[in-house]
């Protein structure tokens, strides 16, 4: 396993480089833009632990045998995990001190698997900069892991964890009265860090005069004792007294003891222990913060300078906002309405978010339909500083419009959406809401967006929140940090990767990640759908596998998105689904597919080009017409199309092997479903295979993503019933060789995907821009997609310059 | 005008381990030899105890009738609606010879009881008789094993020869005998470049049955190699009758047994299924293995497999609790393996591994049923269904997409001197709906085998017509 992966990470690397080559026409924006030059990345991230096994010796069954490096403890069975020497960490769910873990690993490592049983955690270097960012400290994450595992901890693991986390967090970038200063509980950190003389130039010292202080001098030091802070409480009553917290905390605490009570025996003691000193550290921060701090002040100017050295440093500075003791922004006056209630993981994950009394930046990931809309809103209404709000589709500014005001105190004066439909008067608002590329774009706007823009670039915002943060590339993020100017930044997300490995970036970016949720634990506990997954094989007919195997690349796609038995499957279940009262989203990537399957079946379609207007109309009429059970939609409603009320999705063409997209689509389907509890399942996700293609490969590909998650995709090799539906069309071998006729004929921009040429805003709505990015984005590692791929790229983008070529 | 037919025949079957039960076995002995076998009282019970149920009822129901029973009698206590199953019944005892076909005076037909049979089964379930060879008195044992001890032996010496077949390097070896046997099984086969003995198709399926069933089929193997060593089938076949009603934990005495069963004696002892100390110690203990081994398969619920230790994820992941190099080796078989910690091994189903192991002759029915067989007691707890549904689907669609041929007998008709000729000929076969693939351009057609008298008719006639 080592070897491949690192290969893999090298060649990015490389990549990474070359990029920011290309990058450097832009103007990097102050403020935790790490970004910048070779620097970018701590040296510490940069190792790869997966490498640290190479010497691990297989044994004959071709496994890497670890026997010899670890002792099996007596008491093992008590004790819920074991940890390989290349940082894969494997725990029990079933252990009685799973909780205790399962809060500990999700801080420090990344999970890999999380199934029913045994779940797959991986340690990294921005895992542990997380765990480390949100206070954890080497010690006790070293001392924790060993009391839990089941053996002993390998050497190279300890040596990983103390590389990776030693100098991390010890130094923070703090903004307090709109002055900077650096911060660090350890004053001789930031004595070793005065010596450097890059950093004493960026130092700014008002108080010269008085004490002529020479440079690394302790005394020097703005030296502080932070008061008590109560702990911020989230939900309904957010000015209340923070007495309510530790009472909550209170009821939860006797609720753990009575569930772990019979197991308490097994329980070795020093687990719980530890567990209850992290978990205090973990509430209680505040406690900690009383702690002596000491800080230096730094110049505005030089903030870029001083975070590229501290990297070089290997003392990454982590941005943290006093958003409280800023008296330069004005508040702004909203506060979340009494009937917003958080669910326990939204809470837990905003915690950690403001765990200190401070905003914290960085992603938190949840499932599509898990809210993630009303941690931002919250997140948002506790700053109370000007929030600006980035989706990536106009569709979904209305959308937060709508959950600002569902959630909020907030009306329609105080949100302001900027998009190129909708510009409201800015001036004046508190909460912006905008596109990624309504900002970025670089093309000349109109007067009145000009004017927004200018006024958007002359704030200083409180809070900015990204949402769907993993479509955006690290390029249009950067355009996006030179623009706006936030104290803090919360991504939001359901699935934080990419097929390009890109994701790791956003970890210095905007920050780590804060929190993932388990969806099955969420499934389980009804805060999201029930979903069967299912994969529908349908076998090719003998004449488009023909025409299949003998034909070029880009026509395959068309032959196995058109087979006929497909078609019929499809109609066969939408005919099903409609008569359980079920309503239907069906998802197709090709655009000659799409059009043909809905106009055969009569059904409304929305694509790229479909207008603004007949998109909200077709979205209503889905909602609320009982007629309307079924909509067919291209790629534009991957994320971001907010269907409650759908609970079947049937995929009839996808992008390649791309896991996020079906992620995301499966997110179409999560939001929990009322009043169906009795029934195992309340969702149904199809996706439509034909047999023996290149589908069938892309499709374990997609899959891994929510396997990994827990979810299982039921092979269908045949839908019962579907021989006795009356009137399925594509039944007789006639209109089967018209419709490949129709097929054949079908240019090659009709076998492509879904591709909308040129970026500028007037082309079209905001969602078409971004798609563009997505598929050239994602689903690219694997060699016969890239072909595929390749093919798609060259054909021209405008059917009309086709014409002059040929 | 030629016309060549030529049958096209493929048969394509899988040869799957057979398991036979006790009856199965029993059946293919010669008469004689069954006759003498039942001159043991425990012979007659084990075969008793595995008879089906109203074959039970039936046999104590005339066990003390001294003379033949009319068929229609023991037919008419049974209701009509179960016929069916009286008449297999009756075929099992037939076969079985514990009864025979005697007529009545009268000339109505009638079962008569075997009467060796008859008398030792009395004897066992009613007493006396001479006492069983075992049985003889002994002076406590100085050293006396307890039952975890042997459960523990006889695991570690079965495992020997598991070990052995699977190839693994950390193993005593197994005796030259022992080998045989698994060549004689079938079970693994002489490797035609340098002669070492190699795993069959057969031997992968049987690793993957659970130990009685291995044991017992082992043992059956070895009873027919038994008349070529010079020992005699019944006095072993009664041996281990007597063995499989033995008591866990007590020691039996050798006395009393001849050379023949001395040789046996040591042979079980070293696949496991009797413990002695030493060669000449005098007393042996039956252990687990030896206990019921009559029941088979059949009946698994003898608690000789250790607790479950695989755990099946949805994602494919399969997490194995076991430090035992055989119980890897044996995943191994079926599963990519990844990790291996002090106490677990880690592996993962890829569609290449589960390939790997159809090819190698084990077949997806096994594969599921070996994981169910020792599924971890979480998956239990969970379940049913003990195993996650998908990954079974999973595992049986990549078996089917090994089958997707289908063969059907045909004659291939071939040669015709012109179109016409051939396009007669294939109308009328396709009136006939007998015709399975035709080619105009090569003229060559097949009819299924049903078709082809039918179609030869017709070109005889239609081309002495022509001619």
């Amino acid at each position: 396993m080592g070897g491949p992966k690192k290969t893999k990470k090298d060649d990015n690397s490389k990549k990474w480089k070359k990029r920011k080559r290309d990058d450097d026409e832009y103007v990097y924006a102050e403020e935790e833009l790490v970004d910048v030059g070779d620097g970018g990345i701590p040296n510490a991230a940069k190792k790869n632990v997966e490498s640290e096994d190479q010497g691990a010796a297989e044994d004959e069954y071709g496994a890497k045998d670890y026997r010899s490096q670890m002792i099996l403890k007596t008491d093992h069975e008590s004790r819920p995990l074991w940890v390989a020497p290349n940082g894969h960490i494997f725990l029990e769910s079933f252990s009685p001190v799973y909780k205790h873990a399962h809060d500990f690993l999700i801080a420090i490592s990344e999970p890999v698997c999380r199934p029913e049983h045994i779940h797959e955690y991986k340690l990294t270097a921005y895992s542990l900069y997380a765990a480390v960012s949100v206070g954890l400290q080497t010690h006790d994450i070293i001392e924790y892991l060993k009391r839990l595992s089941k053996t002993s901890i390998p050497d190279g693991i300890v040596e990983f964890i103390k590389l990776c986390t030693l100098s991390y967090g010890k130094v923070k970038l703090v903004l307090k009265h709109n002055q900077y200063f650096v911060e660090s509980p350890h004053p001789e950190v930031l004595q070793k860090m005065l010596k450097d003389p890059v950093i004493q130039e960026c130092r700014l010292r008002r108080n010269i005069d008085t004490t002529d202080g020479s440079a690394g001098n302790p005394d020097d030091f703005i030296t502080q004792v932070q008061d008590k802070k109560g702990v911020l409480q989230f939900g309904t009553k957010q000015g209340i007294s923070s007495g309510v917290v530790p009472k909550e905390h209170g009821n939860v605490a006797p609720g753990d003891q009575t569930d772990n009570k019979p197991a308490e025996a097994t329980v070795p003691e020093d687990i719980t222990n530890f567990y209850d000193k992290i978990d205090k550290e973990d509430e209680d921060d505040e406690e900690e913060a009383v702690l002596k701090t000491v800080s230096f002040e730094v110049n505005q100017e030089k903030i870029e300078v001083l975070q590229k050295r501290c990297i070089e440093l290997e003392h990454p500075l982590l941005a943290e906002y006093d958003f409280r003791n800023d008296t330069v922004n004005p508040d702004i006056n909203i506060d979340l309405k009494p009937s917003a209630v958080l669910r326990p993981y939204q809470e837990k994950s905003l915690r950690k978010m403001f765990g200190n009394g401070r905003a914290r930046s960085g992603v938190i990931v949840l499932p599509c339909g898990a809210g993630k809309s009303l941690v931002g809103v919250t997140a948002c209404c506790t700053v109370r500083k000007r929030a600006l709000v980035l989706c990536n589709s106009g569709v979904s500014v209305e959308q937060w419009k709508q959950q600002f005001k569902m959630w909020s105190t907030a009306d329609d004066s105080m949100i302001c959406r900027f998009t190129s439909e909708a510009k409201d008067k800015p001036m004046g608002c508190g909460i912006l809401v905008t596109t990624y590329s309504m900002i970025t774009h670089t093309q000349k706007r109109s007067w009145e967006a000009e004017q927004t823009m200018n006024w958007l670039k002359d704030q200083e915002w409180g809070i900015m929140v990204l949402d769907e943060v993993h479509t955006i590339p690290a390029k249009m993020f950067r355009r996006v940090l030179t623009i706006v100017q936030s104290h803090c930044k919360l991504g939001l997300t359901a699935t934080l990767l990419r097929e390009d490995d890109k994701i790791a970036d956003l970890n210095f970016l905007i920050g780590p990640k804060l929190y993932e949720a388990n969806w099955l634990e969420l499934q389980k506990r009804g805060f999201i759908a029930r979903v069967q997954c299912a994969e529908v094989w349908c076998p090719m007919t003998p004449e488009f596998y023909r025409e299949y195997l003998m034909c070029r690349t880009s026509k395959k796609l068309l032959l196995y998105v058109m087979n006929p038995s497909k078609f019929r499957s499809t109609q066969y279940l939408i005919r099903y689904h409609e008569r359980r009262g079920d309503k239907t989203i069906v998802f197709s990537d090709n655009v000659f597919a799409l059009k043909h399957y809905a106009i055969k079946m009569n059904k409304p379609y929305i694509y790229g080009p479909t207008s603004q207007n007949e998109r909200i109309q077709i979205l209503q009429n889905f909602k609320f017409n009982p007629k309307v059970n079924t909509i067919f939609v291209s790629k534009v409603a991957d994320t971001s199309f907010d269907l409650p009320e759908a609970n079947v999705l049937i995929q009839i063409s996808s992008h390649g092997g791309s896991r996020r997209q079906e992620a995301q689509r499966l997110g179409r389907i999560l939001r929990a479903k009322k009043g169906a509890i009795a029934e195992e399942y309340n969702a149904f996700f199809y996706t439509l295979v034909s047999q023996d293609t290149m589908e069938m490969s892309y499709s374990r590909k997609r899959q891994r993503f929510l396997v990994n998650q827990g979810y299982s995709y039921k092979v269908i090799t045949k839908l019962a019933g579907m021989d006795e539906e009356p009137d399925l069309f594509y039944k007789t071998r006639e209109e089967q060789s018209q419709l490949l006729q129709q097929v054949l004929a079908a240019s090659d921009v009709d076998a492509d995907e879904e591709r909308i040429p040129g970026e500028g805003p007037r082309t079209g709505p905001a969602v078409h821009r971004r798609v563009g990015n997505m598929s050239s984005m994602s689903g690219a590692d694997d060699a016969v997609y890239l072909e595929y791929k390749k093919t798609a790229f060259s054909n021209i983008k405008h059917p009309l310059f086709k014409k002059f070529r040929t | 005008m030629a016309e060549a037919s030529k049958v096209i025949k493929i048969t394509l079957q899988s040869k799957n381990l057979q398991c036979k039960n006790l009856h199965d076995y029993l059946k293919t002995l010669p008469t004689e030899i069954l006759d003498r076998l039942y001159n043991h009282p425990t012979t007659c019970l084990a075969v008793y105890r595995e008879l089906p149920e109203i074959a039970q009822h039936y046999v104590i129901r005339i066990l003390f009738v001294e003379q033949p029973v009319p068929q229609a009698v023991v037919a008419s206590w049974v209701s009509q609606a179960y016929s069916k199953e009286h008449n297999e019944v009756a075929q099992v005892l037939s076969s079985l010879r514990v009864w025979q076909e005697a007529a009545i005076p009268g000339g109505l037909p009638g079962w008569i009881m075997n009467s060796a049979f008859k008398r030792n089964m009395k004897i066992a379930l009613l007493g006396g008789g001479k006492p069983w060879s075992m049985s003889s008195q002994l002076e406590t044992d100085s050293k006396p094993r307890d039952i975890p001890y042997l459960d523990s032996y006889a695991m570690e010496r079965w495992e020997c020869v598991l070990h052995y077949m699977v190839g693994s390097q950390q193993q005593e070896g197994i005796s030259a005998d022992a080998v045989r046997i698994l060549l004689h099984a079938g079970l693994m086969k002489r490797d035609e470049d340098d002669g070492s003995p190699v795993i069959t198709r057969e031997g992968f399926q049987f690793l993957l049955l659970d130990t009685p069933s291995q044991v017992w089929y082992f043992i059956l193997q070895y009873l027919d190699t038994v008349e070529s060593r010079g020992l005699d089938l019944v006095d072993c076949l009664t041996f281990l009758f007597q063995l499989s009603f033995s008591t866990m934990g007590k020691d039996y005495s050798t006395e009393g047994m001849s050379d023949g069963l001395l040789v046996f004696l040591q042979h079980l002892r070293e696949f496991g299924l009797v413990y002695q100390r030493k060669r000449k110690a005098g007393r042996f203990y039956p252990t687990r293995l030896a206990l019921n081994i009559a029941s088979g398969q059949s009946r698994s619920q003898l608690d000789m497999n250790r607790e479950g230790y695989i755990v099946v994820e949805t994602n494919y992941r399969v997490y194995a609790y076991t430090d035992s190099n055989l119980q890897v080796a044996l995943l191994g078989l079926f599963c990519e393996l990844m990790y291996r910690f002090p106490n677990l091994a880690v592996g993962i189903l890829t569609r290449d591994s589960v390939r790997q192991a159809l090819k190698s002759g084990i077949t997806a029915e096994q594969i599921v049923g070996f994981l169910r067989l020792h599924a971890h007691h979480r998956m239990v707890a969970v379940g049913p269904p003990v195993l996650p549904p998908t990954v079974v689907d999973q595992i049986k669609l990549w078996e089917n997409e090994r089958n997707r041929f289908t063969f059907s007998e045909g004659i291939l008709y071939s040669q015709f001197l012109s179109q016409a000729d051939f396009e007669v000929l294939r109308d009328h076969a396709q009136d006939l709906g007998v015709l399975t693939w035709q080619n105009p351009q090569r003229r060559t057609m097949v009819v299924t085998r049903s078709g082809h008298e039918e179609v030869k008719r017709f070109w005889k006639r239609y081309s002495k017509g022509a001619g």
